[in-house]
């Protein structure tokens, strides 16, 4: 909702589709396939009231059809009683005539002229145009037979058209699957694309960014993105393609009568240019104040106990009415446009039939065309108005998929700093041995974190880091494996750069044991060997036994295959440890980094972790932070940090002889833990 | 339940009614010009129209269409507006509730979900009276009138031309159903997939220093391929509907063109009244297909609306109740705790046998470890949860006999949280005083020590603070919430691990300006730092909600335990910090 602000950018943009479309010729088979079945889906949609003008003018509609009166007894094949003796045929011109079917008043006649307009029909006989005729009065069972082969023709086109229809069916359901089909593949693949993006970004991105906004990017951005691709851009072919279809149609039919249902399409552009305009600038302010009001709504909720205890329950109350009723105004604002839209054109669908009607029913009445051809028309500008309405409809979803997608490449253009090397470095023989040399880092401009610092720790050693919180002992482990890239100086590992090395060899040979200890939702096996098949269940194992974790997974109803969540809230913090420090075993590291935990631990687990780890550090080079000074006391190194740069370096005896802060650091630590643990 | 939405409805009842007559007004007309046009294609063809004629009846079309277009902008605004206006009425009737609820509904409710209640629910509600109600009439009316006019048309063509309505209506209802399942299917899918994504992102340190991009990137694959199969799977049958209505419209149409044409054929039926015929069921077919849908969206909303009821039946626990004297409208400061014990629902004990008088105008002091109970007694003194009666005592009567307001009003407190409002720095201020005056905000900033910094940003005072302002450091954010909390001139004033943020010497300052300013108050200072609470006439220690130690600082540090090993290392953590 923070971002609603960025859906006003625009509903079109034609480098950002570029590149959308680039993402569709991934596919470009299937859309060829689902845009060629479009046209034969538009195209057979569009036939079928040019069929039902056929069947109306040719069968049903009688009044062209000329008949010729025959003696009963030389048409064998007449299958009715006969008029007078005489069978009424069509499709001859032997005998007398020819005839046309008149109607008045429910009854039927033979007529020897045939008549457009007015007429009147009074005892079989017609007055017409100041003239009058004779009548053939046509009992209605009579008209059956004489009109035996429309019957069967309207069943045979009839037919046609519902094999018609049941072909279109199908395709058509061939056709929206392959579409959304290929639509949802691009989404996938987009998808797909953003989260291994996102794995190889520096740190620093996630530094600077919430999780809940990458998250965002990866799915709900991507979802905008889903309707762009299966609704709007083959819709949009579909609804242009249908537009044109039926112009071309209604043209060839009858251009004069064309042109008169289309002296309402200025009318349309007028309407939806105006409408366009209006409906965007108010679905602009009801997501401003949507997203105004969402972020009251959080705040206060957040916020609750400080409006309650401050007794301003009536002035927020106010704050909110003011803010919900302004969203009411906005969103009755958009209502009364889509009301006043709707309905116009609405009319203007109505003005255009009565418009065909009016003109159409005198050109019947002059005999120039046939009911047929009006039913076709009503029908075809009935199918004008849909695209019409489609069109305007998807300008609010362009504008949210358009700002999605900027999202969304913005994303994938952040480019790591941290790569790969071109050529990367895997030293044959892995020893273990860390050399810092003069190295200054700093995570933001000049702040420095780090002041040149230099130590060599030789395979095997083990070192301690000590200092104050903000001393810098973090941001040490965030540079041996390459987290961030440092300013000035140089971090060898093996005697290698660590930025020549292979990037995840070089990660994969150091074991990072976190202070807070991430817990992946899922199971306890999981969490220990993460998604790496290479490890075997033994290994999992061996490894939970080595660090005593064993003990209390196999106490655990479903020991292994125990679920644990994201917040790891069924584990103490010790379990966790113990659970990091399996982890850390089981990838066999050549050198070990341990954050140790600040939060309490109770003694017992202390003493495992501890355990633990000295068989873990053993044989490796191990790299400790310290927090807790009564852990450290046999490292081979401690450095003592103060502000980003190293005060002291010595065993732990030496350094307390010295008086200075490693000393006080370790009587405040070692005095809190006697008296206040 | 029912009787809740009835009571939201009610005030627009006439709404409704206007909206749902021109309905079914628009409905009547549109049902009545098939007609219009049979009798000028009927009259034509029996020659009892010229184009005089004609242009009459086409005129009533266009009159009508003029009305229905009256109407249909009508109902839009009388039932969709309408449907918009009691969104936000309900809305209001949850924020309202939001505001009574007690902290102990908060503890155990995400902020997402309520969010999810106010917004979403709220939004199916919505539904349901704007489309839902348009729709349901629609459909009635509609299919009825149809039917009728079919019927007076030709009654056995209206017989077989129904045939196959019955088998899309059960298609409809049928299919619906299934795409309900499996949208649900979906959206799990895709709530499993953002939870991945989420923990991939929280814990991307341990994938990279693991350098197990590719496996986690192989995981996604998974998550992201049952996405894609679930929305397959869904679209395999949404994408159903459309055809199969298209081929059941065809299929109505056929038993049309073969029986009514027939009938033309034999006279029986005039070519006109078989036009007439076919839009007739036009307009009943399209409700009818859609009825599937309006079932799903009833679904929906009426699911929405359990979910908002069972929000307003969470029981308001602190509330001015029958022991309440709403005569008590001042508080003077003497407190007292009697025995006191609290524990939270389903929870162990959080303060235990309590004892411990305040004086009025006395500086006071709670010390104590993390989860030792201090917070639990400044919220206690706030009735942000009720204690048991008679066990919290100020001025010698029971703190559940004062009203809220009077209670809220006469101790302010300063709570650990800084929560600061979107607003501007004055408007944070003065959050507790709305009346106050410029003069007073300025002094109440320069008694916190921020009216510097304040002064320092582009706008001053004006200054907006939060997301789309200037973000605030800890320690500017920890003033401004004293400042706020100074404003109020209290009688009582707590200040809960308040000055945490702030250097020593801006401490230092702060409390010399609380000391010159509030000889008359009672003030309790829950803190961490020894230096804070030094000078207070009586500090108690808090251990596993019980008082362990108590005194004046030198009584404390002379007794030589908790409180003495704290002062000792906190000095000696100067010490280090001063080292360079």
């Amino acid at each position: 909702m923070t971002e609603a602000d960025e859906i006003m950018g625009k509903a079109y943009d034609s480098k950002l589709m570029r590149r959308l479309l680039t993402y569709a010729t991934l596919h470009l088979n299937k859309l060829l396939l689902s845009i060629l079945l479009l046209i034969i889906i538009t195209l057979g949609d569009l036939a079928g009231p040019y069929l039902m003008k056929i069947i109306i003018d040719d069968h049903l509609d009688a009044s062209n059809h000329a008949f010729y009166a025959r003696p009963l007894n030389e048409v064998p094949e007449y299958k009715g009683a006969g008029i007078q003796n005489l069978a009424f045929v069509r499709f001859t011109t032997e005998g007398k005539g020819p005839y046309y079917l008149l109607t008045q008043n429910g009854a039927w006649y033979l007529s020897p002229i045939k008549v457009n307009g007015l007429y009147k029909i009074n005892d079989d006989q017609l007055f017409y145009e100041g003239n009058t005729y004779k009548l053939i009065s046509v009992p209605k069972s009579e008209l059956k037979a004489m009109r035996g082969s429309d019957y069967s023709q309207v069943i045979k086109l009839s037919s046609f058209y519902l094999a018609l229809m049941l072909s279109l069916g199908l395709l058509s359901y061939l056709q929206t699957y392959l579409l959304t089909y290929t639509g949802q593949s691009i989404i996938f693949t987009i998808r797909q694309q953003i989260f291994e993006h996102l794995q190889y970004l520096d740190l620093t991105f996630f530094d600077q960014n919430y999780v809940g906004r990458i998250v965002t990017r990866a799915t709900n951005d991507v979802e905008n993105l889903s309707e762009m691709y299966t609704d709007i851009l083959v819709n949009t072919f579909r609804d242009i393609l249908t537009l044109a279809g039926i112009i071309i149609i209604m043209l060839k039919l009858d251009w004069k009568l064309s042109l008169v249902a289309f002296s309402v399409v200025p009318l349309i552009l007028l309407a939806t240019i105006v409408f366009r305009k209006q409906v965007r600038a108010a679905y602009r302010l009801v997501r401003r104040h949507l997203s105004e009001l969402n972020g009251f709504l959080n705040e206060s909720i957040s916020g609750m106990k400080i409006i309650q205890i401050f007794n301003q329950e009536k002035k927020k109350h106010q704050e909110f009415n003011r803010i919900n009723r302004d969203y009411q105004k906005a969103s009755l604002k958009e209502i009364n446009i889509y009301a006043i839209f709707r309905p116009f054109m609405d009319l203007l669908y109505y003005l255009a039939i009565t418009l065909i009607i009016y003109f159409g029913g005198k050109g019947v009445l002059d005999a120039r065309i046939q009911f047929g051809l009006l039913f076709a028309f009503i029908n075809y500008v009935q199918r004008f108005f849909g695209p019409i309405n489609a069109l305007t409809e998807k300008f609010n979803i362009m504008q949210s998929a358009m700002a999605s997608s900027e999202r969304i490449f913005q994303l994938l253009d952040t480019k790591p700093t941290i790569t790969q090397p071109l050529d990367p470095i895997v030293p044959a023989k892995s020893q273990g041995k860390i050399e810092f040399k003069h190295v200054y880092f700093a995570y933001k401009n000049e702040d420095y974190v780090l002041k040149d610092i230099s130590f060599t720790v030789n395979p095997g050693e083990t070192v301690a880091f000590v200092g104050h919180t903000g001393a810098g002992k973090t941001t040490i482990i965030n540079l041996v494996n390459r987290f961030y890239d440092i300013q000035k100086g140089q971090i060898l590992v093996d005697g290698v750069d660590v930025r020549d090395w292979d990037l995840y060899k070089l990660r994969q040979r150091i074991g990072v044991v976190l202070q807070d200890v991430f817990v992946f939702s899922g199971d306890i096996k999981t969490n220990i060997r993460l998604y790496n098949d290479k490890i075997s269940q033994a290994q999992v194992h061996a490894a939970c036994k080595a660090v005593r974790a064993d003990d209390f997974i196999t106490k655990l109803p479903r020991a292994y295959d125990e679920k644990v969540t994201e917040r790891g809230a069924t584990l103490s913090q010790g379990q966790r440890q113990l659970l990091a420090l399996a982890r850390a075993l089981a990838f066999d590291p050549d050198i070990l980094v341990l954050d140790e935990a600040t939060a309490n631990i109770d003694t017992e687990t202390e003493a495992l972790i501890q355990e633990a780890l000295q068989k873990v550090a053993k044989d490796r080079t191990t790299l400790v932070i310290a927090h807790r000074l009564s852990t450290i006391q046999h490292a081979d190194k401690i450095i003592v940090m103060h502000r980003g740069e190293i005060k002291e370096v010595g065993k732990h005896q030496e350094l307390l002889d010295q008086g200075g802060l490693y000393f006080r650091l370790y009587q405040l630590q070692y005095q809190s833990h006697q008296k206040l643990a | 339940m029912r009787k809740f939405v009835y009571l939201l409805v009610k005030p627009y009842r006439k709404r409704y009614l206007i909206g749902i007559m021109a309905l079914l007004f628009v409905n009547f007309t549109q049902s009545y010009i098939p007609g219009l046009i049979r009798n000028t294609v009927n009259g034509i063809s029996e020659g009892l129209l010229d184009s005089g004629g004609i242009l009459k009846e086409v005129s009533w079309i266009l009159g009508l269409a003029l009305f229905m277009a009256i109407g249909r902008w009508a109902w839009r605004i009388y039932v969709m507006g309408t449907s918009r206006i009691i969104e936000c009425d309900l809305r209001e009737k949850l924020y309202l509730h939001f505001e009574t609820l007690s902290q102990n509904f908060y503890n155990n409710q995400k902020t997402g979900d309520l969010m999810a209640h106010a917004t979403n629910d709220v939004g199916a509600v919505r539904q349901a009276l704007g489309n839902g109600v348009l729709l349901t009439f629609d459909a009635i009316s509609l299919i009825a009138m149809s039917f009728i006019l079919m019927l007076k048309t030709n009654p056995s063509l209206t017989i077989y031309s129904l045939l196959p309505l019955p088998i899309m209506v059960f298609v409809s209802v049928f299919l619906s159903r299934i795409i309900g399942a499996r949208f649900r299917v979906v959206q799990e899918e895709f709530a499993n997939l953002t939870g991945k994504v989420q923990e991939n992102i929280s814990g991307i340190r341990v994938v990279k220093a693991f350098g197990q991009e590719k496996a986690e990137i192989e995981n996604f694959r998974t998550a992201n391929k049952k996405n894609f199969q679930a929305q397959i799977a869904m679209v395999r049958i949404a994408n159903l509907m459309r055809p199969l209505s298209m081929l059941v419209g065809a299929a109505t149409f056929i038993v049309v063109i073969w029986y009514g044409g027939s009938l033309v054929i034999e006279g029986t039926l005039l070519f006109g009244d078989l036009m007439a015929f076919t839009m007739y069921l036009g307009n009943m077919t399209w409700p009818l297909l859609n009825l599937g849908w309006l079932f799903n969206l009833l679904n929906r909303s009426k699911a929405s609306m359990l979910r908002l009821w069972e929000l307003f039946s969470a029981e308001v626990e602190v509330k001015d109740g029958c022991l309440t004297n709403s005569v008590l409208d001042k508080i003077s400061g003497d407190i007292e705790f009697r025995n006191l014990s609290f524990n939270y629902p389903n929870s162990d004990l959080v303060l235990e046998d309590i004892n411990w008088k305040i004086k009025k105008g006395s500086k006071v002091a709670i010390v104590g470890k993390t989860g030792s109970g201090k917070t639990t007694i400044a919220e206690l003194l706030l009735r942000v949860y009720n204690p048991n009666p008679r066990e919290l005592l100020i001025d010698g009567r029971d703190i559940l006999e004062y009203p809220l307001k009077t209670l809220r009003d006469n101790i302010s407190e300063v709570p650990q949280e800084n929560f600061l409002f979107s607003a501007t720095i004055a408007e944070n201020i003065a959050f507790g005083k709305t009346d106050a005056a410029i003069s007073e905000i300025e002094t109440a900033s320069k008694k916190a020590d921020v009216y510097d910094n304040i002064m320092d940003f582009p706008e001053k005072f004006q200054t907006r603070v939060g997301e789309r302002g200037v973000t605030l450091s800890g320690g500017q954010k920890q003033r401004v919430a004293i400042a706020r909390a100074l404003i109020k001139n209290s009688p009582v004033l707590i200040l809960d691990d308040s000055l945490s943020a702030v250097d020593t010497a801006t401490e230092d300052l702060i409390l010399n300006n609380l000391r010159a300013s509030s000889e008359e108050k009672t003030v309790i200072i829950i803190a961490h730092r020894i230096s804070t609470i030094e000078d207070c006439d009586d500090i108690i220690v808090l251990d596993e909600g019980r008082i362990i130690e108590r005194g004046k600082h030198q009584e404390l540090v002379a007794l030589g335990g908790f409180y003495a090993e704290l002062y000792r290392m906190q000095l000696l953590e100067e010490q280090i910090k001063q080292y360079a």
